[in-house]
């Protein structure tokens, strides 16, 4: 038995041992997180768990080889073994001519509001409370079960990097999803995440689910063809953000990314700007350095329609001739948040912007998979309560569709922006996104022929 | 001051009980892995992955809790066992109807998945290992083809993990599991029209380096890439109306483990998971009741050596064996943990896996497949008068009571009177799950089983679970193709 090592001493342990082992340059990142989840199903408690961890990342150079470690065990002999192993992979590397640096340091970092609530980290039994409130919230209004998941973490970050960044960040977050059913299809969803318990507003999710899951009694098959959609913010995370998140250069050299060669060309209406912005109050991937310890900022990445420019790291900033825009992440660069600017429409005033065409509202959705990604060809299965829209109201509900189109068409019809932003992270959208409402025009819709 | 890790595991069983719970599982895991990344010919990263912890899980008065920790300390262990029986207790007090575990066999045992003759993945030179990659890499930037290669991406995993589990009922199962997966895209382009197509490749099984030659890995990228050229520069316009299609092994997997796997989970029957991963158009009172046609035999087996998606006892120390999901098109047997066989009042069929320490165990697939048939190939064919040989797939989704699903062919060919012409580009079945097994009619016999490895995808947080799929050839009826 050896005396545990706290952060300092893997610290200064691992800058040791690199320095022995002569790597050029190197990036530490450790983690100290305790995080915690509670699962309900039929209206009941399955399993509340807790995760404490103590991690360590390393991304090192050596004669422009690169390479990484990732450990979850973090006693000294297997970080001493492991960086032992890292010296030897590093030496049977041909180098990697997409490496360029990585930033140059000291350097000072923004502040954030709204990143850390010590309130959440005591939080078990109010949590169990506030499920309980939500659960019963969607019940009264109709729905007969729900099921859903509360998970909340509090996280320290320390980076240090051989090019002098010093970086500590101390985050606290939450994210719930509560889906309710009135029968076996008609269902619906909500979620509410952020960072602070102050905002955690878990009955209000309840209403919402259970009322969409009402509305949804007594849908019916729905037609193929070409409708307008009007999209919740949870979906228009998903499959309209989709085109700012394939704004990243590696995604692009991957061919994962339908925007090679876009940049400067308009590929959405005029009305229409988006930005990475790190610096978001209560943004799940708000942030004050990035992966090289670079500071992070506001980046436009459409602006007026016009795709401005991708996210970048040192290395594929240096490539592309442009500087990092502070969201480089241990292999590839990496959004933070990604903010829609909102429009100026309330929800009735889409649905009445859309009254001349068949409209469908379509409130979740998930399984986006891609045919080609390059050429942004794709479909997605609406799920939960999907509405027919006529005259500018919703009229009744509809089953069985799917979203069959190109990336090119969502993005660059889109009609009218809803008012009102919603934060967006869930199982389908991994990128934290303020997204409003979104109305599309013309978009192809299937279904399965039996 | 750190622990043994075995001891901590020894230990929490013993804290455990001291705490009153009624049920204590600890799981040890020591996971070693190793991986390359090469994009485009150029090495973007070589890495290394080291993790060790323990997951406890607790179930008293009704109720489940769940807690993990890495730092080897008999303080963290009764951190961990406290806060698992607490929450186990707080989360069975609210509870009506109370969790369970089904009466199940113990079981004390070892056994071990490794590779053979000397080629462990740990003792593989990391220089052997990137120069095999740089070569497949070669091969596919090299394919003699009409069409432009201009995106290739390759990775190559491997992991060894030990893993321990003790429970206060007496099981003690000890493992070890080398695996090897290979993940690659490959982006064909048409020079004159522009038009591409993708290639995605997963290759994954238990075992060691020798499996790289098992797959005839540098043959199977030539062969690919080379049809990949094909589909985008000769692929003419599929067939519509109402047709038949013949679908090979990588189709009929994907089939099986979505139409039939995933609604087949106990816990999606029961809507545990109805919150993300979704629930089942299966029901308990549909035991027994005709999904498929009488050609339709389904099997989830994780006892297939050398497979992906490999083991003997399951995260709760049950010993696997076939479970039967469709039978002559009936629906049979669940894939179950536990808890699901219990809120079932029936037994495990040893179906629990946990992706990691920190992750309980759920019920999951492991290797499934449609059981061959006694058809050649070419008798399959020679009864279309219109249809599709579809070889392997690229897009698919389905929704997530896993009853509407949409799969589009990749490597393609139209079949008229009979015999196999000119290929096509992206066919598409979008059909329900039983108008799908309905319609087959003729399954391919043995020699042409084979499988896929795939990752699949359940749980929050998410637990990637290797498995394979596969199937021989099956032909399907009548599908209306708009």
């Amino acid at each position: 038995m050896v005396d545990k090592l706290d952060t300092e001493d893997v610290i200064d342990l691992t800058i040791k041992k690199l320095q022995e082992l002569s790597f050029e340059d190197y990036i530490l990142q450790t983690e100290k997180s305790n995080k915690s989840q509670i699962r309900f199903a039929d209206n009941q408690i399955t399993i509340v768990k807790n995760w404490a961890s103590m991690d360590l990342g390393i991304f090192a150079v050596k004669n422009q080889k690169t390479v990484a470690v990732e450990l979850q065990d973090l006693t000294s002999e297997t970080i001493l073994s492991s960086l032992d192993s890292l010296d030897k992979l590093v030496s049977s590397l041909p180098p990697n001519q997409n490496y360029m640096g990585i930033s140059d340091g000291p350097f000072s970092y923004p502040s954030i509001d709204e990143l850390s609530d010590p309130d959440l980290i005591d939080f078990h039994e109010q949590a169990l409370d506030k499920v309980t409130a939500s659960i019963n919230a969607a019940q009264e209004e109709g729905a007969k079960r729900s099921a859903g998941v509360l998970y909340w973490d509090a996280t320290k970050v320390q980076l240090i990097s051989s090019r002098g960044a010093r970086a500590k960040a101390h985050s606290t977050k939450y994210e719930y999803t509560i889906r309710s059913f009135v029968d076996d299809t008609s269902s619906g969803a909500e979620i509410d995440v952020g960072r602070l318990s102050s905002r955690i507003d878990l009955e209000e999710a309840g209403i919402k689910a259970g009322k969409i899951a009402k509305m949804s009694v007594g849908g019916v098959s729905g037609s193929p063809g070409k409708y307008n959609i009007l999209l919740a913010p949870k979906v228009a995370g998903d499959i309209v953000a989709a085109t700012p998140v394939a704004a990243n250069p590696f995604s692009v050299e991957i061919g994962l990314s339908w925007l090679k060669d876009k940049i400067g060309e308009q590929i959405g209406p005029e009305f229409i700007s988006v930005y990475d912005d790190a610096l978001l109050p209560n943004g799940i991937g708000s942030k004050s350095f990035d992966d090289e310890g670079h500071p992070t900022g506001r980046n436009v990445l459409v602006e007026n329609g016009i795709l401005k420019g991708f996210i970048h790291n040192t290395s594929t900033a240096k490539k592309a001739g442009t500087i990092s825009t502070g969201n480089a992440g241990l292999v590839f660069p990496q959004n933070t948040n990604i903010f829609f600017e909102p429009g100026d429409h309330s929800f009735e005033e889409l649905m009445e912007i859309s009254k001349d065409k068949p409209t469908l509202y379509i409130t979740n959705n998930w399984y986006t998979r891609f045919t080609s990604y390059a050429d942004g060809i794709f479909s997605t299965i609406p799920r939960d309560g999907m509405f027919l829209v006529e005259n500018g109201e919703i009229t009744k509900p509809v089953r069985e569709l799917r979203v069959s189109d190109t990336m090119f068409n969502i993005f660059g019809n889109i009609k009218a922006m809803g008012k009102d932003i919603k934060q967006i992270k869930s199982w389908e959208v991994s990128t934290p996104t303020f997204i409003p409402a979104i109305l599309l025009e013309d978009i192809n819709i299937t279904a399965a022929t039996s | 001051m750190t622990a043994e890790p075995i001891d901590l595991v020894e230990k929490a069983i013993e804290k455990g009980e001291k705490l009153g719970a009624q049920y204590i599982e600890a799981r040890l895991v020591d996971l070693k892995s190793n991986t390359s990344i090469l994009k485009s010919g150029v090495p973007e990263l070589g890495a290394i992955f080291r993790s060790k912890g323990i997951g406890i899980r607790v179930l008293k008065d009704g109720g489940v809790g769940f807690a993990s920790f890495n730092e080897m300390t008999k303080e963290e262990m009764n951190i961990a066992v406290t806060f698992a029986t607490k929450m186990a207790e707080a989360g069975g007090n609210r509870r009506s109807k109370k969790i369970a575990f089904s009466e199940e066999e113990i079981h004390k045992t070892t056994y071990q998945a490794i590779g053979h003759s000397g080629k462990r993945p740990l003792e593989i030179s990391p220089e052997e290992k990137i120069n095999r990659l740089i070569n497949l890499d070669k091969i596919a930037a090299e394919v003699e083809t009409d069409a432009i290669i201009p995106f290739r991406f390759f990775q190559m995993l491997d992991q060894t993990e030990k893993k321990l589990i003790i429970t206060n009922e007496g099981a003690r199962i000890e493992s070890e599991t080398d695996l090897l997966q290979l993940f690659g895209l490959i982006v064909a382009v048409n020079p004159t029209t522009g038009s591409k197509e993708q290639l995605m490749i997963q290759k994954g099984k238990a075992g060691g380096y020798e499996s790289l030659d098992f797959w005839k890995i540098e043959e199977f990228i030539e062969k690919e890439v080379t049809t990949l050229g094909k589909i985008v520069t000769e692929a003419k316009e599929a067939p519509k109306g109402t047709i038949d299609y013949v679908v090979g092994p990588n189709v009929i997997g994907i089939m099986c483990h979505e139409n039939q796997g995933h609604p087949s989970e106990g816990d999606r029957i029961l809507g545990r998971e109805g919150a993300q991963a979704g629930e089942s158009y299966l029901k308990q009172d549909m035991i027994g009741e005709k999904i498929g046609s009488d050609k339709v035999t389904i099997i989830d087996d994780p006892t297939l050596v050398g497979s992906y998606g490999y083991y003997l006892y399951d995260d709760e120390g049950i010993k696997a064996g076939p479970r039967h999901l469709l039978k002559d098109g009936i629906f049979q047997d669940m894939l179950h943990n536990r808890e699901s066989a219990a809120f079932m009042q029936t037994k495990s069929t040893a179906a629990a896996r946990a992706i990691g320490y920190n992750r309980e165990p759920i019920p999951r697939m492991a290797n499934t497949y449609l059981a061959p048939g006694d058809f050649e190939l070419g008798e399959l064919i020679e009864d279309v008068k219109l249809g599709v040989l579809m070889h392997n797939f690229t897009e698919w989704n389905i929704d997530d009571r896993r009853y509407q699903s949409k799969y589009v062919g990749l490597e393609a060919y139209l079949i008229e009177n009979g015999e196999v012409k000119h290929m096509v580009r992206r066919p598409v079945v979008e059909t329900t799950t039983p108008k799908l097994w309905g319609s087959v009619d003729a399954v391919a016999k043995k020699s042409l089983l084979e499988f896929d490895a795939a990752t699949c995808g359940k749980g929050d947080p998410m637990q990637g679970a290797p498995v394979y799929h596969g199937g021989s050839f099956m032909r399907i009826r009548n599908v209306e193709v708009r």
